[in-house]
Protein backbone atom coordinates (compact mmCIF):
# COMPACT_ATOMS: atom_id res chain seq x y z
CA UNK A 1 0.00 0.00 0.00
CA UNK A 2 2.59 2.06 0.67
CA UNK A 3 4.27 1.55 -2.35
CA UNK A 4 1.84 2.90 -4.38
CA UNK A 5 1.59 5.78 -2.47
CA UNK A 6 5.21 6.10 -2.93
CA UNK A 7 4.74 5.61 -7.11
CA UNK A 8 1.54 8.08 -6.97
CA UNK A 9 3.96 10.41 -5.03
CA UNK A 10 6.60 10.49 -7.64
CA UNK A 11 4.00 10.86 -10.36
CA UNK A 12 3.06 13.99 -9.07
CA UNK A 13 6.25 15.16 -8.83
CA UNK A 14 6.77 14.15 -12.32
CA UNK A 15 3.72 16.10 -13.04
CA UNK A 16 4.86 19.36 -11.47
CA UNK A 17 8.29 19.05 -13.47
CA UNK A 18 6.49 18.53 -16.74
CA UNK A 19 4.42 21.39 -16.32
CA UNK A 20 7.40 23.70 -15.83
CA UNK A 21 8.83 22.31 -18.89
CA UNK A 22 5.45 22.68 -20.99
CA UNK A 23 5.18 26.09 -19.87
CA UNK A 24 8.54 27.39 -20.67
CA UNK A 25 8.83 25.95 -23.48
CA UNK A 26 5.63 26.27 -25.15
CA UNK A 27 6.13 30.47 -26.02
CA UNK A 28 8.78 28.52 -28.77
CA UNK A 29 6.97 25.92 -30.67
CA UNK A 30 3.11 26.48 -30.62
CA UNK A 31 3.41 27.49 -34.17
CA UNK A 32 0.06 29.22 -33.35
CA UNK A 33 1.38 32.45 -31.98
CA UNK A 34 0.77 36.20 -33.53
CA UNK A 35 4.16 36.26 -35.46
CA UNK A 36 3.94 33.05 -37.50
CA UNK A 37 0.22 34.03 -37.75
CA UNK A 38 1.36 37.25 -39.42
CA UNK A 39 4.17 35.08 -41.05
CA UNK A 40 1.49 33.40 -43.00
CA UNK A 41 -0.64 36.11 -44.37
CA UNK A 42 2.07 36.42 -47.39
CA UNK A 43 5.33 38.37 -48.38
CA UNK A 44 7.33 40.22 -45.96
CA UNK A 45 6.93 44.07 -46.28
CA UNK A 46 3.40 44.41 -46.90
CA UNK A 47 0.53 45.75 -45.04
CA UNK A 48 -2.58 43.00 -44.90
CA UNK A 49 -5.68 44.16 -44.04
CA UNK A 50 -7.11 41.73 -41.79
CA UNK A 51 -11.60 41.07 -42.18
CA UNK A 52 -13.57 40.96 -38.86
CA UNK A 53 -13.99 36.91 -39.82
CA UNK A 54 -10.77 34.97 -39.58
CA UNK A 55 -8.54 34.68 -42.50
CA UNK A 56 -6.62 31.42 -43.68
CA UNK A 57 -3.50 32.24 -40.84
CA UNK A 58 -6.46 33.22 -37.82
CA UNK A 59 -6.60 36.59 -37.50
CA UNK A 60 -9.38 39.22 -37.04
CA UNK A 61 -9.65 42.08 -36.18
CA UNK A 62 -11.23 41.64 -33.15
CA UNK A 63 -13.34 44.65 -32.34
CA UNK A 64 -16.21 45.63 -34.17
CA UNK A 65 -15.00 48.58 -34.60
CA UNK A 66 -11.62 48.33 -35.37
CA UNK A 67 -9.65 47.79 -38.72
CA UNK A 68 -5.94 46.56 -38.38
CA UNK A 69 -3.61 45.57 -41.23
CA UNK A 70 -0.30 44.06 -40.24
CA UNK A 71 2.97 43.46 -41.70
CA UNK A 72 6.06 41.19 -41.10
CA UNK A 73 9.32 42.78 -41.61
CA UNK A 74 13.27 41.43 -41.06
CA UNK A 75 15.87 44.43 -40.69
CA UNK A 76 18.46 42.48 -41.32
CA UNK A 77 19.31 44.02 -44.73
CA UNK A 78 18.03 47.50 -44.29
CA UNK A 79 15.81 49.59 -41.90
CA UNK A 80 11.95 49.54 -42.29
CA UNK A 81 9.84 52.76 -42.85
CA UNK A 82 6.57 52.92 -41.72
CA UNK A 83 4.45 55.48 -43.40
CA UNK A 84 1.00 56.46 -42.92
CA UNK A 85 -1.44 59.41 -43.46
CA UNK A 86 -5.16 60.12 -43.78
CA UNK A 87 -8.19 61.41 -41.95
CA UNK A 88 -8.97 58.86 -39.57
CA UNK A 89 -10.54 59.83 -35.72
CA UNK A 90 -7.42 57.55 -34.36
CA UNK A 91 -4.47 55.28 -35.28
CA UNK A 92 -2.19 53.69 -33.57
CA UNK A 93 0.93 51.39 -34.38
CA UNK A 94 2.62 48.66 -32.51
CA UNK A 95 5.84 46.76 -33.54
CA UNK A 96 6.88 43.69 -31.83
CA UNK A 97 9.85 41.23 -32.18
CA UNK A 98 9.32 37.50 -33.56
CA UNK A 99 8.53 36.75 -29.63
CA UNK A 100 5.59 38.69 -30.09
CA UNK A 101 6.91 40.98 -27.18
CA UNK A 102 6.63 44.81 -27.79
CA UNK A 103 9.18 47.06 -28.75
CA UNK A 104 7.60 50.35 -29.81
CA UNK A 105 3.73 51.63 -29.70
CA UNK A 106 2.60 55.20 -30.58
CA UNK A 107 -0.81 56.63 -31.67
CA UNK A 108 -1.56 59.37 -33.66
CA UNK A 109 -1.64 62.18 -30.51
CA UNK A 110 2.11 61.75 -30.18
CA UNK A 111 3.11 61.54 -33.99
CA UNK A 112 4.26 64.80 -36.07
CA UNK A 113 1.65 66.66 -37.96
CA UNK A 114 -0.61 63.01 -37.11
CA UNK A 115 1.32 61.22 -40.04
CA UNK A 116 2.54 58.21 -39.40
CA UNK A 117 6.69 58.05 -39.70
CA UNK A 118 8.52 55.58 -38.09
CA UNK A 119 11.80 53.85 -38.94
CA UNK A 120 12.72 50.47 -37.24
CA UNK A 121 16.26 49.17 -37.94
CA UNK A 122 19.43 47.34 -36.36
CA UNK A 123 21.53 49.85 -33.85
CA UNK A 124 24.29 49.51 -36.41
CA UNK A 125 22.38 51.08 -39.10
CA UNK A 126 20.07 53.53 -36.90
CA UNK A 127 23.90 54.84 -35.67
CA UNK A 128 24.84 54.69 -39.38
CA UNK A 129 21.57 56.45 -40.28
CA UNK A 130 22.11 59.64 -37.54
CA UNK A 131 25.63 59.78 -38.30
CA UNK A 132 24.25 61.39 -41.79
CA UNK A 133 20.46 61.99 -41.43
CA UNK A 134 18.55 61.77 -45.13
CA UNK A 135 16.27 65.24 -45.22
CA UNK A 136 13.46 62.51 -45.95
CA UNK A 137 14.15 61.24 -42.05
CA UNK A 138 14.58 64.45 -40.16
CA UNK A 139 11.01 63.64 -38.66
CA UNK A 140 11.07 60.23 -38.45
CA UNK A 141 10.97 58.40 -35.28
CA UNK A 142 13.68 56.02 -34.78
CA UNK A 143 13.01 52.62 -33.44
CA UNK A 144 15.56 50.11 -32.49
CA UNK A 145 15.01 46.70 -32.83
CA UNK A 146 17.37 44.08 -30.86
CA UNK A 147 16.34 41.01 -32.96
CA UNK A 148 16.32 41.33 -37.04
CA UNK A 149 12.59 39.84 -37.19
CA UNK A 150 9.47 41.03 -36.05
CA UNK A 151 6.22 42.25 -36.94
CA UNK A 152 3.99 45.22 -36.97
CA UNK A 153 0.08 46.15 -36.35
CA UNK A 154 -1.69 48.75 -37.45
CA UNK A 155 -4.90 50.17 -36.20
CA UNK A 156 -7.51 52.78 -36.79
CA UNK A 157 -11.00 53.14 -35.29
CA UNK A 158 -14.34 53.46 -37.58
CA UNK A 159 -16.48 54.01 -34.89
CA UNK A 160 -19.27 54.58 -36.88
CA UNK A 161 -20.13 53.30 -40.65
CA UNK A 162 -19.02 56.38 -42.29
CA UNK A 163 -15.51 56.14 -41.20
CA UNK A 164 -15.32 52.59 -42.71
CA UNK A 165 -13.52 54.13 -46.33
CA UNK A 166 -11.56 56.52 -44.75
CA UNK A 167 -10.25 53.69 -42.29
CA UNK A 168 -9.79 51.38 -45.25
CA UNK A 169 -7.82 53.96 -47.41
CA UNK A 170 -5.68 54.84 -44.47
CA UNK A 171 -4.87 51.07 -44.24
CA UNK A 172 -4.37 50.07 -47.88
CA UNK A 173 -2.32 53.01 -48.15
CA UNK A 174 0.16 52.57 -45.25
CA UNK A 175 3.85 51.27 -46.37
CA UNK A 176 6.13 48.95 -44.53
CA UNK A 177 8.88 49.34 -47.00
CA UNK A 178 12.52 48.56 -46.72
CA UNK A 179 14.35 51.66 -46.50
CA UNK A 180 17.60 52.74 -48.88
CA UNK A 181 19.56 55.38 -48.82
CA UNK A 182 20.40 56.84 -52.68
CA UNK B 1 5.43 -10.82 -9.64
CA UNK B 2 3.88 -8.03 -11.96
CA UNK B 3 3.40 -5.42 -9.14
CA UNK B 4 6.97 -3.71 -9.89
CA UNK B 5 6.24 -2.92 -13.65
CA UNK B 6 2.78 -1.94 -12.33
CA UNK B 7 4.22 0.47 -10.01
CA UNK B 8 6.24 2.26 -12.57
CA UNK B 9 2.84 2.24 -14.89
CA UNK B 10 1.18 4.31 -11.74
CA UNK B 11 3.60 6.66 -11.90
CA UNK B 12 4.09 7.62 -15.79
CA UNK B 13 0.31 7.39 -15.89
CA UNK B 14 0.45 10.34 -13.28
CA UNK B 15 3.40 12.22 -14.45
CA UNK B 16 2.36 12.27 -17.96
CA UNK B 17 -1.40 12.54 -17.11
CA UNK B 18 -1.57 14.86 -14.18
CA UNK B 19 1.05 17.04 -16.24
CA UNK B 20 -0.18 17.92 -19.79
CA UNK B 21 -4.00 17.95 -17.80
CA UNK B 22 -3.08 20.76 -14.96
CA UNK B 23 -1.02 22.27 -18.19
CA UNK B 24 -4.01 22.51 -20.20
CA UNK B 25 -6.19 23.86 -17.48
CA UNK B 26 -3.89 26.32 -16.64
CA UNK B 27 -3.78 27.83 -19.97
CA UNK B 28 -6.99 27.92 -20.29
CA UNK B 29 -8.20 29.18 -16.80
CA UNK B 30 -6.09 32.18 -16.88
CA UNK B 31 -4.12 34.59 -18.89
CA UNK B 32 -1.26 34.76 -16.25
CA UNK B 33 -0.90 36.40 -13.31
CA UNK B 34 -0.22 40.55 -13.66
CA UNK B 35 -4.18 41.15 -14.13
CA UNK B 36 -5.99 44.27 -12.66
CA UNK B 37 -9.29 43.76 -11.27
CA UNK B 38 -11.80 46.22 -11.00
CA UNK B 39 -15.44 45.43 -10.22
CA UNK B 40 -16.19 42.72 -12.25
CA UNK B 41 -13.76 43.84 -15.08
CA UNK B 42 -10.13 42.31 -15.40
CA UNK B 43 -6.94 43.81 -17.85
CA UNK B 44 -3.44 42.12 -18.46
CA UNK B 45 -1.66 45.60 -19.11
CA UNK B 46 2.26 43.86 -18.94
CA UNK B 47 0.27 40.54 -21.67
CA UNK B 48 2.33 41.86 -24.74
CA UNK B 49 5.63 43.22 -23.14
CA UNK B 50 9.04 40.86 -22.26
CA UNK B 51 7.82 41.50 -18.71
CA UNK B 52 4.92 38.91 -19.01
CA UNK B 53 5.64 35.89 -16.87
CA UNK B 54 5.90 32.37 -18.12
CA UNK B 55 1.62 31.39 -18.60
CA UNK B 56 1.13 34.77 -19.99
CA UNK B 57 3.71 34.22 -22.49
CA UNK B 58 2.50 30.58 -23.09
CA UNK B 59 -1.08 31.84 -23.06
CA UNK B 60 -0.20 34.55 -25.86
CA UNK B 61 1.86 32.20 -27.59
CA UNK B 62 -1.10 29.52 -28.11
CA UNK B 63 -3.79 32.27 -28.48
CA UNK B 64 -1.58 34.15 -31.56
CA UNK B 65 -4.02 37.19 -30.86
CA UNK B 66 -2.69 40.67 -31.48
CA UNK B 67 -2.64 42.75 -28.36
CA UNK B 68 -2.71 46.23 -27.89
CA UNK B 69 0.41 47.63 -27.74
CA UNK B 70 0.27 50.15 -24.25
CA UNK B 71 0.72 53.85 -26.16
CA UNK B 72 -3.16 52.00 -28.21
CA UNK B 73 -5.27 50.66 -25.41
CA UNK B 74 -6.32 48.62 -22.50
CA UNK B 75 -8.93 45.63 -22.86
CA UNK B 76 -10.79 44.94 -19.83
CA UNK B 77 -12.91 41.62 -19.63
CA UNK B 78 -15.71 40.81 -17.89
CA UNK B 79 -17.30 37.10 -17.44
CA UNK B 80 -18.83 37.59 -14.18
CA UNK B 81 -21.27 40.50 -12.89
CA UNK B 82 -20.45 42.99 -9.84
CA UNK B 83 -21.99 39.86 -7.48
CA UNK B 84 -19.32 37.41 -9.16
CA UNK B 85 -22.38 35.23 -10.75
CA UNK B 86 -21.13 34.20 -14.14
CA UNK B 87 -22.96 36.39 -17.21
CA UNK B 88 -25.56 34.65 -18.58
CA UNK B 89 -27.45 35.38 -21.79
CA UNK B 90 -30.65 34.48 -20.21
CA UNK B 91 -30.40 37.92 -17.68
CA UNK B 92 -30.57 41.08 -17.79
CA UNK B 93 -27.85 43.39 -17.03
CA UNK B 94 -27.11 46.82 -17.35
CA UNK B 95 -23.82 48.43 -16.52
CA UNK B 96 -23.48 52.29 -15.34
CA UNK B 97 -21.09 54.99 -14.86
CA UNK B 98 -18.04 56.07 -16.12
CA UNK B 99 -15.19 55.05 -17.67
CA UNK B 100 -11.62 55.29 -17.07
CA UNK B 101 -9.69 58.69 -19.08
CA UNK B 102 -9.42 57.67 -22.45
CA UNK B 103 -9.98 58.94 -26.14
CA UNK B 104 -11.85 56.59 -27.38
CA UNK B 105 -13.82 53.31 -25.96
CA UNK B 106 -15.54 50.61 -27.69
CA UNK B 107 -17.65 47.82 -25.95
CA UNK B 108 -18.96 44.66 -26.86
CA UNK B 109 -21.06 41.33 -26.30
CA UNK B 110 -18.03 38.38 -27.12
CA UNK B 111 -18.37 34.99 -27.21
CA UNK B 112 -16.41 32.82 -23.80
CA UNK B 113 -13.05 33.07 -26.70
CA UNK B 114 -13.07 36.99 -26.02
CA UNK B 115 -14.37 36.96 -29.53
CA UNK B 116 -17.21 39.27 -31.05
CA UNK B 117 -20.68 37.00 -30.18
CA UNK B 118 -22.45 35.61 -33.29
CA UNK B 119 -25.50 37.84 -33.43
CA UNK B 120 -28.52 37.59 -35.55
CA UNK B 121 -28.00 40.13 -38.45
CA UNK B 122 -29.16 44.23 -37.55
CA UNK B 123 -29.06 43.60 -33.54
CA UNK B 124 -26.75 45.86 -31.68
CA UNK B 125 -23.37 43.86 -30.40
CA UNK B 126 -21.41 46.79 -30.03
CA UNK B 127 -21.14 50.25 -28.82
CA UNK B 128 -18.70 53.11 -28.35
CA UNK B 129 -17.96 56.28 -26.63
CA UNK B 130 -18.98 58.61 -29.85
CA UNK B 131 -22.23 56.90 -30.25
CA UNK B 132 -23.55 55.70 -26.47
CA UNK B 133 -26.49 57.81 -25.06
CA UNK B 134 -25.50 59.79 -21.69
CA UNK B 135 -26.78 62.02 -19.12
CA UNK B 136 -26.42 65.31 -18.90
CA UNK B 137 -22.99 64.75 -16.65
CA UNK B 138 -21.48 62.49 -19.04
CA UNK B 139 -21.91 59.39 -17.74
CA UNK B 140 -24.00 56.90 -19.40
CA UNK B 141 -26.46 53.66 -19.04
CA UNK B 142 -26.21 50.80 -21.09
CA UNK B 143 -29.16 48.04 -20.78
CA UNK B 144 -27.64 44.36 -21.85
CA UNK B 145 -30.29 41.80 -22.46
CA UNK B 146 -32.00 39.62 -25.42
CA UNK B 147 -34.95 41.86 -25.82
CA UNK B 148 -35.10 45.66 -27.14
CA UNK B 149 -34.70 48.15 -24.47
CA UNK B 150 -34.50 51.87 -25.09
CA UNK B 151 -32.18 54.00 -24.68
CA UNK B 152 -28.95 52.46 -24.66
CA UNK B 153 -29.29 48.90 -25.68
CA UNK B 154 -26.99 45.54 -26.29
CA UNK B 155 -28.24 42.70 -27.41
CA UNK B 156 -27.50 39.08 -26.11
CA UNK B 157 -26.36 36.20 -27.85
CA UNK B 158 -29.79 32.85 -27.94
CA UNK B 159 -28.07 30.91 -24.94
CA UNK B 160 -25.15 29.99 -23.03
CA UNK B 161 -22.90 32.67 -21.10
CA UNK B 162 -20.72 35.17 -22.31
CA UNK B 163 -18.21 38.11 -21.71
CA UNK B 164 -18.05 41.64 -22.15
CA UNK B 165 -15.39 43.21 -23.65
CA UNK B 166 -14.27 47.32 -23.01
CA UNK B 167 -11.55 49.03 -25.01
CA UNK B 168 -9.94 52.18 -23.68
CA UNK B 169 -7.72 53.40 -26.75
CA UNK B 170 -5.69 55.95 -25.99
CA UNK B 171 -5.67 55.90 -22.07
CA UNK B 172 -2.87 56.99 -19.58
CA UNK B 173 -4.12 54.23 -17.56
CA UNK B 174 -2.57 51.55 -19.80
CA UNK B 175 1.30 52.31 -18.82
CA UNK B 176 0.53 53.01 -15.10
CA UNK B 177 -0.50 50.31 -12.00
CA UNK B 178 -2.23 53.72 -11.04
CA UNK B 179 -5.31 52.16 -12.48
CA UNK B 180 -6.20 50.58 -9.92
CA UNK B 181 -7.71 53.59 -8.15
CA UNK B 182 -9.47 54.41 -11.42
CA UNK B 183 -13.52 53.56 -10.91
CA UNK B 184 -14.74 51.34 -13.88
CA UNK B 185 -18.41 51.14 -14.46
CA UNK B 186 -21.02 48.65 -12.10
CA UNK B 187 -22.34 45.85 -14.16
CA UNK B 188 -25.55 45.00 -12.63
CA UNK B 189 -28.04 42.00 -13.02
CA UNK B 190 -31.61 43.60 -13.38
CA UNK B 191 -32.79 40.23 -13.49
CA UNK B 192 -33.54 36.91 -15.17
CA UNK B 193 -35.81 35.18 -17.40
CA UNK B 194 -39.27 36.68 -17.18
CA UNK B 195 -39.55 38.20 -14.08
Amino acid sequence: MLRIFFAVLTGLFGAALLHLIIILSLPHFTGKDAATRIEAEGDLNNFYLLTDAYDDAGLANGDPFVRTAVCSFDVEDAPVHFTAKGKVPFWSIAIYDSASNEVFSMNDRTSVGGALDVLAGGSIQLTDLRKNLPQELQQTILVEMARPDGYAVLRTLAPQTSFDESARNFLSEAGCEQFTTR
Amino acid sequence: MFRFPLFILVTLIVAFGGGIMITLYALDATQGFGAIKLGAWEAFPALQTVDADPYAKSHRARAGKLLYGSAEGLTFTASVDDEGARLNAGCRYRISGQTPPARLWTLFTADNGGNPAAMKPGLPSALNSWTVLRQPDSSFSIEISAGAQPGNWLALPQAGTFRLVLTLFDTPTAGSSGVIDLAMPKLTKTGCGNA
